[in-house]
């Protein structure tokens, strides 16, 4: 006999091309949806890469190209005397001991301030100099100047732009609390685009910004065959705990995992608009399976394999998902241009600063992300491939219809309620590297899970309809099909119910959080006044003092802060001072959680240093400002913070200043006398500042200051809402198309009714009311799956991200809004199609086979 | 020789004083101490430091017997003095600078291999020791140990050299009992001393292996504060140990038009009779000259030293141990020739400088 | 198997065949027929007697309950479904009451249709499908959409598809239900005369006495079996 089973090539591009000759709509829904999940992932990805590479860059060229580095634990630095230790240590090549601040040029940005030892950076980091150090005589003229002058300073491009100044001119320089005056001599051209950065004499730094006998860095260049293990051993043991070892590994860590978790979202987000647009495909794939029946069975009949079925629907699948993805890369790349040159490498979530960087197009990723909308693309038709392999040749043949119901009872969704329930068991896993996959798992499980009992559901939120008394035909003939055909309902139905679940979980995230945010603002804020003065700026005593005794001020409170790093894979946690005079630094601080009392320094640390570092209430921590080891503190108490995701931890005035040696004080939140309006104190807080601090203090009202907080956070979700709107007119647009379809596969049925007597506008209005009540059910379904989703996001995908939480508030408006669209969408769709459907007349519609 | 080869190096590396300009502005000036005639040099008190001045270097040149096969080899120090605030109580305060350079000549090689050192002075990581001779830097160290003979290690990724240089003559003082004039202003003058004939023997590593060899070197020590004259723009010198026990010395300053802007050099015999040069007692005149295919600089490598003494006239006739000696220090220097070279009876080192480019300043 | 035989096999050979749905009611039970290669036998009978269930079997569409169906000499029991598949596509062609032309084809890929599936070169297929085309009195059609064609027109290519690869057994089931009389007629001739021609054999079934004439046998399907037309 000879029989091969499967499809041969001719057959198969008959049959596809065919098929989407005859609904090339359907086709181009399903393409565009994964075309839309591969663009959007790839875009959000290349983004990320992008920004991700122009900021290791930039830490890179701040680090230089130096193969381990020391850095000071905080700002105090460390002592100096550990240079010559590593310098003289086997296996170190070079060792290029570095002052680094925080630094402001008068009238210009923060920068960041380097003072270094040129000679020691050239074997080490040589793109931290100007210029080469000069190889020819009249060049070395010049760069004398730069190289030993104590009075010069050399600027990063941006820096230098940023200053407003030109080479040659004079700039002021406030750092630490002190102020200097230098020479610019030149620009870092070693230092990427962004950076704003200042290199000064390491001898004048110590000297001008009193930092003398103190480093902050040390970068290391190993001997050539060095054993970096050992180098990296004997450099632990020698160091002082107010210093720590960097790899160049632990310090890509620590950028990665400023915005990781940010990323990741996003990263999800785009492959949730992905998903959706599987269940396209498997919506219109399905139905296309459905309307096929008889072509299937007479192939079947003439001779073609079950399985050939199998394979052509995958392979249309195949072909829907190549073209998808193929587009997807391309749009990917587009949107990744575009949204790098709009909102910047961070997509607006604020983690790098004000950066526009190059796009990194990686083949790999694409690659990746293309494989993925190919893979989802034939997801979506595996099931309706099996389908069409079960297809029973003679009953299909002989009833010569595409339409069926759903004959019988339906099975209990078993397989949906163990989907849900496994995902609820996902839930409880932990983040997996910081990053919370099995939350991601749970949300996927129960999305299937949702969309898997959708026949299930809709039969059952029919049912109490189908007691109706006397409803009017049309609302009564789209009742009985729905319910007599809930699987049909539910393939229409899945994409729209997978974005707007995924659309309000998202959203109810969001409203939690803004929420929390508002709150949690106003109770931070609850003074009348907010002063802070410009980096490298401080209040001394004499001046807090001033301060403290105006007449406009019932109360000031002062507060300073500094980084900390206590952990070199991690970005430093803010320590500060705050508090009134002789009151705990826990007074009136949001809490959250238990507090503790014992003996010994108290302080109170954020909720994400918490989680973080494994602390409660009760427990103890060195902080690392002294060469050995430090004060030991306890925890008091846990309060909410959304300001700094690294983690922050607050001590009183007195402790913090007996830590630091630090009396000077940067901020100042003030209570104004009864009767004194913001408006008058400013100018007579301001007055009573020293000349130099009064012009770089900032005052602002709490009002103002939550305003800028909410703009902040709106801005940093902002793509989030994008992402959303997209998936959710994917969606739609399903939705639309596959109603057309469906209602298109019934002109034979519309024929029959109007034979019978149906009125045409009757059979509109059973459209509509099948389209409204498809829309309710999946809204509904969406909604319920939506809220349930959103309390895995609320209380397992961000605290295990971003080590924060919130309490659930509902977005009832939005909610409502996207209930009511669904449902109009599905309505205008379905009554769109079937206007299509009835220009036909009823005579050619009975005669019709297909 | 003021300003000789260190200048070179130091114009290069840009380690010059900064311009009056920047001088002026709000900082305390610092002062070097000038050179005059009548000091005595002290020894060992002079080997060390005299940090008080602006530069100083100590210059090691020699010639080394590696199983038969004759190297030329330098191991160099400078030390700078910058016009650093002196107020400045930083520990890394750039005060002092400290380089140095390390060379051989192999003509089986065809070019020198080279390494140098630069720091800052401190932290006992760079030093210029003040009352004996101890020059540390990284990893590099020149000292003179107890019993009078120095003690050099230097070197890079492609060679080390660990020497003892052992001293078989009296210091030689340059000039007017060390005073060595180097230029017609009275001002353009140093401190400047030679060990001739120290005998050599110590140990060089190259590519990883290790070698006993042996030789014969000279030590040049010379400090001052006073630049060279404003036409010069480069200089030739050559230091001879001659077989007979004697010792020359000559060196001429260049103007732009390669007219002699001054001359100088002393010759002593082996019984210890010394004459020294003014600029009328020494003539160098070129017998063929060698391009640098890297630079494109052209050297006098091949040269006849004339000088008069009051034992009549004598020519030296020089040949390199071979042509590319030509040393590239850039970026901390400049790029110049310096070579070991012979003439009948005597073996020594050459120096040609300000032949890449003008040394302007 | 009949492998060495020097009779020709019987197109068709059913012994004591039985069926019944899934009810439990029997359908019919010990139907035996031989045919005779070119022969064309037509089978009547009430609604719901099970004619179109027992074309099912004779494609090996359906499972009998008990019997024997040889196909071409082969037996259906022997056969999996992959090989029954394999059979239907090589031995048998099929006509249908509702045509079953699929839209989105052209005519000629429509005939085409059990070539491409042997796995035909694709201009080979399409020749032949032309000629075929000509020979059901559409000649030239072959690049025509089925949108375009009229009912009768339609069975022409139905017939013409059930053709194409020279089949030893034809399946028509109420070949003439769709069309009117006048149509039917021509339809019904044009049929007898190309199986008769192609020397296949040919089942069809019917209500109508009309097409029953064309036919060389008229067997009446009862529950007890299969009875001569009339007795």
């Amino acid at each position: 006999m000879g029989t091969r089973p499967g499809l041969s090539l001719q057959m198969l591009a008959w049959m596809v091309l065919g098929e989407w000759r005859a609904q090339p709509g359907r086709a181009l829904a399903a393409v565009l949806a994964i075309a839309v999940g591969v663009g959007l992932g790839l875009a959000v990805h290349l983004v990320n890469r992008s920004a991700l590479d122009e900021f290791a860059g930039a830490v890179r060229s701040v680090s230089g190209a130096a193969d381990l580095q020391i850095q000071a634990a905080s700002r105090t630095g460390f002592d100096e005397n550990l240079y010559p230790q590593l310098a003289r240590m086997e296996g170190v090549a070079s060792a290029s001991p570095l002052v680094e601040l925080d630094a402001r040029i008068e009238g210009g940005e923060r920068l960041t301030l380097l003072g270094l030892d040129p000679l020691r950076a050239f074997s080490v980091t040589p793109n931290l100099l100007g210029r080469p150090i000069a190889g020819d005589a009249a060049g070395g003229v010049t760069t004398a100047d730069a190289l030993f002058d104590q009075e010069v300073i050399t600027l990063s491009a941006a820096a230098l732009q940023q200053s407003g100044r030109q080479v040659g001119e004079r700039v002021q320089v406030n750092a630490a609390g002190q102020s200097a005056e230098f020479r610019i001599v030149g620009v870092l051209e070693g230092i990427s685009g962004d950076r704003s950065l200042g290199v000064i004499d390491i001898a004048a730094a110590q000297w001008r910004f009193e930092q003398l006998g103190r480093l902050q860095r040390i970068d290391l260049r190993l001997a050539p065959g060095a054993d970096r293990r050992s180098v990296e051993a004997s450099v632990r043991a020698l160091l002082p705990a107010e210093a720590a070892l960097v790899t160049p590994q632990s310090e890509m860590r620590r950028t990665e995992s400023l915005s990781r978790a940010y990323r990741v979202n996003l990263q999800m987000l785009a492959l949730v608009a992905l998903l959706t647009g599987g269940f396209l495909v498997y919506s219109a794939q399905s139905l296309s399976v459905v309307r096929r029946r008889p072509q299937f069975a007479l192939l079947r009949v003439l001779g073609l394999p079950a399985r050939g079925m199998l394979h052509q629907v995958l392979i249309e699948g195949a072909v829907l998902g190549l073209i998808g993805a193929a587009l997807g890369v391309a749009l990917g790349a587009g949107l990744a241009e575009l949204a790098l040159r709009v909102l910047g490498g961070d997509l607006g979530g604020g983690y790098f600063s004000g950066g526009r960087p190059p796009l990194a197009f990686t083949p790999l990723a694409a690659l990746v992300i293309f494989g993925l909308g190919v893979t989802i693309a034939l997801l979506g038709s595996l099931l309706p491939a099996l389908q069409a392999e079960r297809t029973p040749a003679a009953v299909a043949l002989k009833s010569g219809s595409g339409e069926a119901a759903d004959v019988g009872g339906l099975r209990p969704p078993w397989i949906s309620l163990g989907l849900l329930a496994a995902g609820g068991v996902a839930a409880l896993g932990p983040p997996v590297g910081g990053v919370p996959l099995f939350g991601y798992g749970a949300i996927a499980l129960i999305l299937a899970g949702g969309v898997g009992a959708m026949p299930w559901l809709a039969r059952g939120l029919l049912s109490p309809l189908r007691n109706l008394n006397h409803p009017p035909p049309s609302i009564a003939l789209a009742i009985a099909r729905l319910w007599g055909a809930p699987r049909q309902a539910a393939v229409a139905l899945s994409g729209i119910v997978a974005s707007t679940s995924l659309m309000v979980a998202m959203a109810v995230m969001v409203t939690s959080f803004r929420g929390s945010v508002e709150e949690w603002l106003t109770q931070i804020l609850p003074a009348d006044l907010y002063m802070r003065l410009e980096p490298g700026l401080a209040l001394d005593p004499a001046a807090q003092s001033r301060l403290s005794a105006a007449p406009q001020a019932a109360a000031v409170e002062f507060r300073q802060s500094f980084a900390l790093r206590l952990n070199p894979d991690l970005p430093p946690i803010q320590v500060s001072a705050r508090g009134r005079p002789g009151a705990g630094a826990g007074e009136n601080l949001p809490s959250a959680g238990a507090t503790a009392e014992r003996d010994g320094i108290p302080v109170w640390i954020s909720e994400p240093m918490a989680r973080l570092y494994k602390l409660s209430p009760g427990d103890t921590l060195v902080l690392p400002v002294a060469p050995d080891a430090g004060p030991e503190v306890f925890v008091a108490g846990v309060w909410r913070d959304y300001s700094n995701q690294f983690g922050a931890l607050l001590m009183d005035q007195a402790a913090y200043s007996a830590l630091t040696g630090d009396p000077d004080r940067a901020e100042a939140s003030i209570t104004l006398a009864p009767g004194v309006s913001p408006a008058a104190a400013i100018p007579a807080l301001r007055a009573r500042l020293p000349p130099a601090l009064a012009a770089g203090a900032d005052f602002a009202e709490p009002r103002e200051i939550r305003a800028i907080a909410l703009r902040i956070f709106d801005r940093s979700f902002a793509v989030t809402y994008a992402l959303e709107a997209i998936a959710i007119l994917v969606g739609l647009a399903g939705v639309a198309t596959t109603f057309s379809a469906q209602t298109l596969a019934r002109r034979k049925e519309f024929g029959m009714l109007r034979h019978v007597g149906v009125q045409r506008g009757e059979i509109v209005g059973m459209l509509a009311a099948e389209g409204a009540l498809l829309g309710v059910v999946g809204a509904l379904a969406g909604l319920t799956l939506g809220v349930v989703m959103s309390q895995v996001l609320i209380h397992v995908v961000n605290p295990q991200s971003f080590n924060w939480t919130m309490e659930t508030r509902l977005p009832w408006a939005l909610m409502a809004t996207l209930g009511v669209a669904l449902v109009a969408t599905s309505a205008g769709a379905a009554v769109l199609a079937g206007r299509g459907a009835l220009s036909n007349t009823a005579v050619q519609a009975v005669r019709e086979d297909w | 020789m003021i300003g000789r080869r260190a200048l070179a190096a130091l114009i290069g590396a840009g380690l010059v004083l900064p311009s009056s300009r920047v001088f002026a502005q709000g900082r305390e000036a610092v002062v070097f101490a000038p050179v005059t005639p009548g000091r005595r040099l002290i020894f060992p008190a002079d080997h060390g430091a005299h940090p008080a001045f602006r530069t100083e270097w100590w210059y090691v040149t020699g010639w080394l017997e590696d199983r038969g096969q004759a190297l030329g080899f330098q191991i160099t120090f400078f030390r700078v003095r910058t016009g650093a605030d002196p107020r400045n109580p930083s520990a890394f305060s750039p005060r002092q600078i400290i380089f140095a350079h390390a060379a051989i000549s192999d003509p089986a090689l065809g070019r020198l291999s080279h390494a140098q050192r630069i720091a800052r002075e401190g932290f006992g990581l760079a030093q210029a020791k003040v009352g004996d001779m101890d020059l540390i830097l990284d990893d590099w160290r020149l000292r003179r140990d107890r019993s009078g003979v120095l003690q050099a290690r230097a070197g890079g990724e492609t060679f080390t050299l660990a020497l003892a240089l052992a001293p078989t003559q009296p210091v030689l003082r340059q000039g007017q009992a060390g005073f060595s004039r180097k230029g017609p202003g009275p001002d353009q003058a140093s401190y400047y001393y030679s060990l001739p004939h120290l005998k050599v023997s110590g140990v060089l590593t190259r590519d990883g292996v290790r070698r006993e060899v042996t030789g014969e070197a000279w030590l040049d020590q010379e400090w001052s504060s006073t630049l060279l004259d404003a036409r010069a723009v480069g200089w030739d010198w050559v230091a001879l140990n001659l077989e007979d026990g004697g010792a020359l010395t000559a060196f001429e300053v260049r103007d732009a038009a390669g007219k002699a802007v001054w001359a100088g050099g002393s010759l002593r015999t082996a019984t210890g009779d010394l004459s020294i040069f003014g600029p009328q007692d020494v003539r160098f005149t070129t017998r063929r000259r060698w391009s640098s295919p890297r630079t494109g600089a052209r050297y006098p490598i091949a040269r006849d030293v004339e000088v008069r003494s009051t034992g009549g006239t004598r020519v030296w006739r020089l040949e390199p141990l071979f042509d590319d000696q030509e040393l590239d220090s850039r970026p901390i220097g400049p790029v110049y020739w310096e070579g070991a070279v012979r003439a009948p009876g005597a073996r020594g080192y050459l120096e040609l400088t300000g032949y890449d480019a003008p040394l302007a300043l | 198997m009949v492998a060495g035989s020097s009779l020709p096999s019987p197109p068709l050979l059913i012994t004591d065949l039985a069926k019944s749905v899934p009810g439990g009611r029997v359908l019919f039970a010990g139907l035996n027929l031989c045919m005779a290669p070119g022969e064309i036998v037509a089978i009547m009978g009430e609604s719901g007697v099970g004619k179109s269930t027992l074309l099912n079997l004779f494609a090996g569409l359906d499972q009998a309950d008990r019997g024997r169906i040889e196909i071409d000499g082969v037996d259906l029991a022997a056969l999996n479904e992959e090989a029954r598949t394999g059979l239907r596509r090589d031995r048998i062609g099929f006509v249908f009451q509702a045509f079953h032309i699929l839209p989105h084809l052209t005519l000629a890929q429509n005939v085409a249709l059990p070539l491409v599936l042997a796995r035909q070169r694709q201009a080979h297929a399409l020749a032949e499908a032309n000629l075929m085309l000509g020979q059901v009195g559409l000649p030239g059609r072959g690049g025509d959409f089925p949108a375009q064609v009229s009912g009768g027109e339609m069975q022409r290519i139905a017939l013409a598809r059930a053709l194409v690869h020279s089949p030893a057994l034809v399946l028509a089931d109420e070949p003439t239900g769709n069309l009117d009389p006048q149509t039917a007629e021509t339809i019904l001739t044009l049929l007898c005369d190309r199986v008769r021609a192609s020397g296949a054999a040919a089942v069809i079934v019917t209500h109508s006495e009309r097409a029953a004439a064309a036919a060389d046998r008229v067997l009446t399907l009862t529950a007890q079996g299969l009875a001569v037309h009339g007795d």
